[in-house]
């Protein structure tokens, strides 16, 4: 048993690790073409990956917790470490997707919006942290996932029409629906199964398909 | 002629001043950008503030330098561009 949970802890730790250095890998590798350009575009992108770094952090320190001391997720809410620690994941999860959403329909929406998701966020993490219930933390991200697709396939096809070309719109969204998963992977213990390994493959395919890109384009 | 985007405009104004010996004076700067005073005095100001280009007093007079800065944004140009074209920013 002893066993299982250190190989647990060492899987979760190893994945988080990988996600963080691709993350800051991409958020420090893309530093150049945003000093030379001061893009928004190439801002919210790399801002999109230093906060899915701060969430995959925060993930595996309450993954941590949660094997280390045999704790369900919501048993050590009143703890302050806890607390925090999965107010800030839920926080910065969700910035990271917002991020990404507003690099690609920044110039689309007029004004400055990303003070709307900061409040949003924040609004999804105080009430995931109130709430405590894993259905209703999961039903939020769901209708978040639903208008996520929506928008970003409408860009897609937007894009399409501008010009020919290969766009990452497909992983952005495989991103959003694995994000989904981290989330219940996070809040109802043991809810992947025999699949968690596969999933963490999968998610990390595509943390390394968008780093390739990253690469291949900003050299 | 499709309208330029900011990043073409300042990169045609760099290769304008480098194609010329890096040393060209404002006016004819101004005419080979192809933008109006005001709207080259915008992209001009951005361009001193950072820092990719500088003012330099001659025995001609008054002329304007790529920086090492300005340099790299023109080697850079092509990734830039391809960059934002790859993840639609």
């Amino acid at each position: 048993m002893q066993y299982l949970t250190q190989a647990s802890i060492g899987t979760e730790i190893l994945y988080s690790f990988v996600i963080i250095a691709i993350s800051l890998i991409i958020y420090f590798g893309t530093k150049e073409l945003y000093n030379l350009t001061s893009h928004k575009g190439i801002k919210y992108f790399r801002m999109a990956f230093l906060f899915f770094a701060i969430a995959f952090f925060f993930r595996s320190f309450i993954k941590f917790l949660i094997l280390y001391f045999d704790l369900e997720i919501f048993d050590f809410n009143l703890q302050m470490v806890g607390m925090v620690s999965f107010l800030i994941f839920m926080y910065a999860s969700s910035m990271a997707i917002f991020y990404l959403l507003y690099s690609v329909m920044w110039k689309k929406w007029t004004g400055d919006k990303i003070i709307i998701f900061h409040i949003l966020a924040a609004i999804i993490a105080v009430i995931a942290l109130l709430v405590r219930s894993s259905a209703i933390i999961l039903l939020i991200h769901i209708i978040l996932f639903i208008f996520l697709a929506i928008v970003t396939l409408i860009s897609y096809y937007d894009s399409k029409k501008r010009r020919k070309g290969q766009h990452l719109h497909g992983v952005y969204i495989l991103l959003f629906a694995f994000w989904i998963l981290n989330i219940i992977d996070l809040t109802i213990t043991n809810a992947l199964g025999t699949f968690q390994i596969l999933i963490y493959l999968a998610s990390l395919s595509v943390f390394l398909a968008i780093l390739y890109k990253v690469i291949q384009k900003a050299g | 002629m499709t309208k330029r985007s900011k990043l073409e405009i300042v990169r045609d104004i760099l290769k304008t001043v480098q194609t010329n010996r890096n040393s060209i004076k404002v006016t004819p700067l101004i005419r080979k950008s192809n933008l109006s005073s005001a709207r080259f005095s915008e992209y001009f100001n951005e361009l001193l503030t950072k820092g990719f280009i500088i003012e330099r007093i001659e025995k001609s007079g008054k002329v304007i330098v790529v920086t090492e800065k300005g340099f790299r944004y023109l080697e850079k140009y092509q990734n830039i561009v391809g960059f934002i074209e790859e993840f639609d920013l």
